[in-house]
Protein backbone atom coordinates (compact mmCIF):
# COMPACT_ATOMS: atom_id res chain seq x y z
CA UNK A 1 0.00 0.00 0.00
CA UNK A 2 1.83 2.82 -1.34
CA UNK A 3 -0.45 5.38 -2.97
CA UNK A 4 0.43 9.44 -3.46
CA UNK A 5 -1.40 9.72 -0.15
CA UNK A 6 0.82 7.69 2.57
CA UNK A 7 4.35 9.18 1.33
CA UNK A 8 4.36 12.27 3.83
CA UNK A 9 3.52 9.78 6.66
CA UNK A 10 6.35 7.35 5.27
CA UNK A 11 9.03 10.65 4.81
CA UNK A 12 8.94 11.19 8.70
CA UNK A 13 10.70 8.48 10.63
CA UNK A 14 9.46 6.18 13.30
CA UNK A 15 10.72 6.25 16.50
CA UNK A 16 11.06 3.19 18.84
CA UNK A 17 8.55 2.53 21.44
CA UNK A 18 10.20 4.10 24.67
CA UNK A 19 11.06 7.42 23.01
CA UNK A 20 7.30 7.28 22.02
CA UNK A 21 6.14 6.62 25.38
CA UNK A 22 8.50 9.26 26.45
CA UNK A 23 7.25 11.95 24.31
CA UNK A 24 3.63 11.19 25.00
CA UNK A 25 4.77 11.40 29.06
CA UNK A 26 6.47 14.57 28.28
CA UNK A 27 3.29 16.32 26.07
CA UNK A 28 1.12 15.21 29.29
CA UNK A 29 3.30 16.58 31.84
CA UNK A 30 3.37 19.73 29.91
CA UNK A 31 -0.28 19.95 29.29
CA UNK A 32 -0.43 18.99 33.12
CA UNK A 33 1.09 21.94 34.66
CA UNK A 34 -1.13 24.07 31.93
CA UNK A 35 -4.11 22.64 33.43
CA UNK A 36 -2.68 23.07 37.12
CA UNK A 37 -1.93 26.78 35.88
CA UNK A 38 -5.78 27.42 34.91
CA UNK A 39 -8.09 25.60 36.62
CA UNK A 40 -6.45 25.72 40.13
CA UNK A 41 -6.65 29.75 40.32
CA UNK A 42 -10.38 29.98 38.47
CA UNK A 43 -11.52 27.50 40.61
CA UNK A 44 -11.28 29.53 43.37
CA UNK A 45 -12.47 32.55 42.01
CA UNK A 46 -15.28 30.99 41.08
CA UNK A 47 -16.07 28.85 44.12
CA UNK A 48 -15.02 32.44 46.31
CA UNK A 49 -17.29 34.61 44.22
CA UNK A 50 -20.21 31.81 43.99
CA UNK A 51 -23.18 34.02 46.19
CA UNK A 52 -21.70 37.68 45.73
CA UNK A 53 -23.46 40.46 44.46
CA UNK A 54 -21.02 40.07 41.43
CA UNK A 55 -21.70 36.72 40.09
CA UNK A 56 -25.35 37.73 40.42
CA UNK A 57 -24.86 40.74 38.51
CA UNK A 58 -23.15 39.20 36.15
CA UNK A 59 -25.50 36.29 35.53
CA UNK A 60 -28.62 38.48 35.34
CA UNK A 61 -27.12 40.44 32.82
CA UNK A 62 -26.06 37.50 30.78
CA UNK A 63 -29.41 35.44 31.58
CA UNK A 64 -31.03 36.19 28.23
CA UNK A 65 -27.99 35.22 26.12
CA UNK A 66 -27.44 32.11 27.39
CA UNK A 67 -30.97 31.74 28.05
CA UNK A 68 -31.52 31.02 24.29
CA UNK A 69 -29.55 27.53 24.94
CA UNK A 70 -30.96 26.57 28.24
CA UNK A 71 -28.19 28.08 30.02
CA UNK A 72 -28.02 30.46 33.01
CA UNK A 73 -26.13 33.31 32.79
CA UNK A 74 -23.36 32.71 35.32
CA UNK A 75 -22.31 30.20 32.01
CA UNK A 76 -21.68 33.49 30.33
CA UNK A 77 -18.27 33.69 32.75
CA UNK A 78 -17.07 29.97 31.52
CA UNK A 79 -17.46 31.21 27.77
CA UNK A 80 -15.28 33.76 28.31
CA UNK A 81 -12.67 31.28 29.73
CA UNK A 82 -13.55 28.98 26.91
CA UNK A 83 -12.66 31.43 24.18
CA UNK A 84 -9.55 33.35 25.56
CA UNK A 85 -7.76 30.63 27.09
CA UNK A 86 -9.14 26.60 26.47
CA UNK A 87 -11.46 23.87 28.13
CA UNK A 88 -9.36 23.24 30.95
CA UNK A 89 -10.28 26.71 32.15
CA UNK A 90 -13.98 26.87 31.22
CA UNK A 91 -14.27 23.45 32.96
CA UNK A 92 -12.64 25.12 36.01
CA UNK A 93 -15.64 27.50 36.04
CA UNK A 94 -18.19 25.39 35.01
CA UNK A 95 -17.92 23.01 38.43
CA UNK A 96 -18.32 25.11 41.01
CA UNK A 97 -21.36 26.22 39.13
CA UNK A 98 -23.60 23.33 39.29
CA UNK A 99 -24.94 22.63 36.34
CA UNK A 100 -27.07 20.06 35.46
CA UNK A 101 -26.17 17.45 32.99
CA UNK A 102 -27.80 18.99 29.78
CA UNK A 103 -26.35 22.47 30.78
CA UNK A 104 -22.75 20.66 30.85
CA UNK A 105 -23.53 18.56 27.95
CA UNK A 106 -24.33 22.11 26.08
CA UNK A 107 -21.35 23.47 27.36
CA UNK A 108 -18.93 20.82 26.30
CA UNK A 109 -20.55 21.13 22.83
CA UNK A 110 -20.41 24.79 22.33
CA UNK A 111 -16.99 25.49 23.69
CA UNK A 112 -15.91 22.51 21.56
CA UNK A 113 -16.53 23.89 18.73
CA UNK A 114 -15.83 27.47 19.60
CA UNK A 115 -12.49 27.88 22.27
CA UNK A 116 -8.90 29.15 22.61
CA UNK A 117 -10.00 31.53 19.35
CA UNK A 118 -6.61 33.49 19.79
CA UNK A 119 -4.17 30.86 19.31
CA UNK A 120 -5.92 28.39 17.20
CA UNK A 121 -7.02 31.41 14.81
CA UNK A 122 -3.54 32.01 14.33
CA UNK A 123 -2.44 28.29 13.69
CA UNK A 124 -5.28 28.08 11.13
CA UNK A 125 -4.10 31.21 9.65
CA UNK A 126 -1.07 29.73 8.97
CA UNK A 127 -1.92 27.41 6.63
CA UNK A 128 -3.39 29.91 4.09
CA UNK A 129 -6.97 29.71 5.04
CA UNK A 130 -8.72 32.79 5.91
CA UNK A 131 -7.77 33.08 10.59
CA UNK A 132 -10.62 35.76 11.02
CA UNK A 133 -13.26 34.25 8.85
CA UNK A 134 -12.50 30.72 10.45
CA UNK A 135 -12.97 32.35 13.83
CA UNK A 136 -16.22 34.18 12.92
CA UNK A 137 -17.30 30.50 11.52
CA UNK A 138 -16.61 28.84 14.88
CA UNK A 139 -18.74 30.80 16.71
CA UNK A 140 -21.67 30.90 14.76
CA UNK A 141 -21.27 27.33 14.50
CA UNK A 142 -21.35 26.93 18.06
CA UNK A 143 -24.21 29.14 18.41
CA UNK A 144 -25.95 26.37 15.77
CA UNK A 145 -24.94 23.31 17.53
CA UNK A 146 -26.36 24.70 20.44
CA UNK A 147 -29.83 25.45 19.16
CA UNK A 148 -29.73 22.06 17.67
CA UNK A 149 -28.73 20.33 21.00
CA UNK A 150 -31.03 22.07 22.74
CA UNK A 151 -33.85 20.87 20.34
CA UNK A 152 -32.71 17.65 20.19
CA UNK A 153 -32.13 17.10 23.72
CA UNK A 154 -35.91 17.90 24.46
CA UNK A 155 -37.09 16.17 21.68
CA UNK A 156 -35.68 12.84 23.50
CA UNK A 157 -36.95 13.87 26.36
CA UNK A 158 -40.72 14.14 25.79
CA UNK A 159 -40.14 10.64 23.19
CA UNK A 160 -38.62 9.37 26.82
CA UNK A 161 -41.28 10.32 28.94
CA UNK A 162 -43.88 9.27 26.26
CA UNK A 163 -42.57 5.90 26.29
CA UNK A 164 -42.26 5.62 29.81
CA UNK A 165 -46.24 6.81 30.27
CA UNK A 166 -46.44 3.40 27.71
CA UNK A 167 -48.45 0.36 29.64
CA UNK A 168 -46.37 -2.38 30.58
CA UNK A 169 -42.69 0.00 31.09
CA UNK A 170 -42.09 1.03 34.65
CA UNK B 1 -11.75 33.11 55.39
CA UNK B 2 -9.44 30.02 55.41
CA UNK B 3 -12.38 27.60 56.03
CA UNK B 4 -13.36 28.98 52.94
CA UNK B 5 -10.06 28.96 50.93
CA UNK B 6 -9.04 25.82 51.96
CA UNK B 7 -12.08 23.66 50.37
CA UNK B 8 -12.32 25.60 47.01
CA UNK B 9 -8.17 24.73 47.00
CA UNK B 10 -9.02 21.40 47.55
CA UNK B 11 -11.66 21.63 44.80
CA UNK B 12 -9.68 23.06 42.15
CA UNK B 13 -6.70 20.88 42.92
CA UNK B 14 -9.27 17.43 42.84
CA UNK B 15 -10.34 18.87 39.74
CA UNK B 16 -7.04 19.34 37.92
CA UNK B 17 -5.98 15.63 39.21
CA UNK B 18 -9.09 13.97 37.43
CA UNK B 19 -8.22 16.13 34.37
CA UNK B 20 -4.86 14.83 34.15
CA UNK B 21 -5.52 11.02 34.94
CA UNK B 22 -7.44 11.27 32.03
CA UNK B 23 -5.00 13.57 29.43
CA UNK B 24 -1.32 11.83 30.14
CA UNK B 25 -2.47 8.31 29.45
CA UNK B 26 -4.59 9.34 26.74
CA UNK B 27 -1.86 11.53 24.79
CA UNK B 28 0.94 8.76 25.72
CA UNK B 29 -1.25 5.97 24.57
CA UNK B 30 -2.28 8.34 21.12
CA UNK B 31 1.94 8.96 20.54
CA UNK B 32 2.47 4.77 20.93
CA UNK B 33 0.00 4.11 18.38
CA UNK B 34 -0.01 6.89 15.66
CA UNK B 35 2.88 5.33 14.00
CA UNK B 36 0.71 1.77 13.44
CA UNK B 37 0.68 0.59 9.75
CA UNK B 38 -3.22 0.35 10.59
CA UNK B 39 -3.65 4.68 10.73
CA UNK B 40 -1.53 5.03 7.39
CA UNK B 41 -3.31 2.71 5.15
CA UNK B 42 -6.50 4.22 6.74
CA UNK B 43 -6.69 6.92 4.32
CA UNK B 44 -7.60 4.30 1.63
CA UNK B 45 -10.65 3.30 3.84
CA UNK B 46 -11.80 7.38 4.47
CA UNK B 47 -11.14 8.27 1.00
CA UNK B 48 -14.89 8.15 -0.18
CA UNK B 49 -16.19 9.44 3.21
CA UNK B 50 -13.65 12.55 2.53
CA UNK B 51 -14.67 12.50 -1.35
CA UNK B 52 -18.09 13.25 0.01
CA UNK B 53 -17.47 16.25 2.02
CA UNK B 54 -15.41 17.85 -1.12
CA UNK B 55 -11.73 16.55 -0.13
CA UNK B 56 -9.08 14.97 -1.41
CA UNK B 57 -6.62 12.39 0.00
CA UNK B 58 -4.38 14.54 0.38
CA UNK B 59 -6.48 16.25 2.97
CA UNK B 60 -6.46 13.12 4.94
CA UNK B 61 -3.20 13.24 7.41
CA UNK B 62 -4.17 16.58 8.26
CA UNK B 63 -7.63 16.25 8.50
CA UNK B 64 -7.56 13.47 10.78
CA UNK B 65 -4.65 15.08 13.05
CA UNK B 66 -6.98 17.27 13.70
CA UNK B 67 -9.93 15.67 14.16
CA UNK B 68 -7.93 13.44 17.05
CA UNK B 69 -5.32 15.61 18.10
CA UNK B 70 -6.86 19.31 17.92
CA UNK B 71 -5.61 22.31 16.18
CA UNK B 72 -3.37 23.45 18.72
CA UNK B 73 -1.46 20.38 19.41
CA UNK B 74 -1.42 18.95 15.54
CA UNK B 75 -0.94 22.58 14.73
CA UNK B 76 2.91 21.29 12.98
CA UNK B 77 1.84 18.27 11.16
CA UNK B 78 -1.16 20.10 9.85
CA UNK B 79 0.86 23.00 8.51
CA UNK B 80 3.60 20.76 7.12
CA UNK B 81 1.36 18.72 5.28
CA UNK B 82 -0.65 21.60 4.01
CA UNK B 83 2.27 23.07 2.49
CA UNK B 84 4.17 20.04 1.32
CA UNK B 85 0.95 19.39 -0.71
CA UNK B 86 -0.22 22.53 -1.77
CA UNK B 87 -3.23 22.47 -0.66
CA UNK B 88 -5.17 24.47 -2.84
CA UNK B 89 -7.47 26.99 -1.38
CA UNK B 90 -10.72 25.60 -1.56
CA UNK B 91 -9.19 22.13 -0.06
CA UNK B 92 -8.01 24.05 3.00
CA UNK B 93 -11.16 26.06 3.76
CA UNK B 94 -13.14 23.03 3.08
CA UNK B 95 -11.02 21.30 6.13
CA UNK B 96 -10.62 24.36 8.32
CA UNK B 97 -14.62 24.37 7.94
CA UNK B 98 -14.94 20.70 9.17
CA UNK B 99 -11.97 21.22 11.84
CA UNK B 100 -13.20 24.43 13.19
CA UNK B 101 -16.59 22.17 13.77
CA UNK B 102 -15.18 18.80 14.83
CA UNK B 103 -11.51 18.82 16.20
CA UNK B 104 -9.90 17.58 19.43
CA UNK B 105 -12.67 15.02 19.52
CA UNK B 106 -11.25 12.47 21.89
CA UNK B 107 -9.68 14.71 24.40
CA UNK B 108 -12.37 17.33 24.71
CA UNK B 109 -15.52 14.99 25.17
CA UNK B 110 -13.32 13.32 27.69
CA UNK B 111 -13.12 16.14 29.59
CA UNK B 112 -16.38 16.98 30.01
CA UNK B 113 -17.63 13.31 30.37
CA UNK B 114 -15.58 13.38 33.59
CA UNK B 115 -17.66 16.38 34.74
CA UNK B 116 -21.27 14.95 34.08
CA UNK B 117 -21.98 15.61 30.50
CA UNK B 118 -22.99 13.54 27.68
CA UNK B 119 -20.63 12.53 25.64
CA UNK B 120 -22.29 10.72 22.59
CA UNK B 121 -24.74 13.57 22.24
CA UNK B 122 -21.36 15.82 22.06
CA UNK B 123 -19.91 13.54 19.42
CA UNK B 124 -23.21 13.00 17.47
CA UNK B 125 -23.59 17.56 16.89
CA UNK B 126 -20.16 17.61 16.18
CA UNK B 127 -19.61 15.26 13.90
CA UNK B 128 -23.27 15.76 12.00
CA UNK B 129 -22.81 19.47 11.59
CA UNK B 130 -19.14 19.04 10.19
CA UNK B 131 -20.15 16.50 8.03
CA UNK B 132 -23.37 18.54 6.76
CA UNK B 133 -21.40 22.14 6.59
CA UNK B 134 -18.49 20.71 4.82
CA UNK B 135 -20.63 18.87 2.16
CA UNK B 136 -22.78 22.34 1.83
CA UNK B 137 -20.30 24.14 1.24
CA UNK B 138 -18.22 22.06 -0.79
CA UNK B 139 -21.34 22.09 -3.31
CA UNK B 140 -21.56 25.95 -3.42
CA UNK B 141 -17.91 26.37 -3.79
CA UNK B 142 -17.51 24.21 -6.84
CA UNK B 143 -13.69 23.10 -7.60
CA UNK B 144 -12.10 24.67 -10.81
Amino acid sequence: MSGPGTSAAAEESIPDIPTRIRTGLSAGFRTSLKIIKVSVPLYVAVTLLKGTPFLDLLGKVFAPVMGIFGLPGEAAFAFVAAFLLNLYAAIAVIVPLHLTPFQVTQCGLMMGVAHNLVVEGGVLSTTGARGGVLTLCRLVIACAAGLLLRGLWSLWEIAFSWAMALPGIS
Amino acid sequence: MMDLLLPALLGGLKLSAKLILIIVPLVTLFEVLRYLPVFRRAGNVVEPMMRGVGLTRDAAIPLFTGIFLGIAYGAGIIIRVAQQKGLPARELFLMGLFLATCHSVIEDILIFVVIGGNGLAILVVRLGLAVFLTGLMSRVWKPA
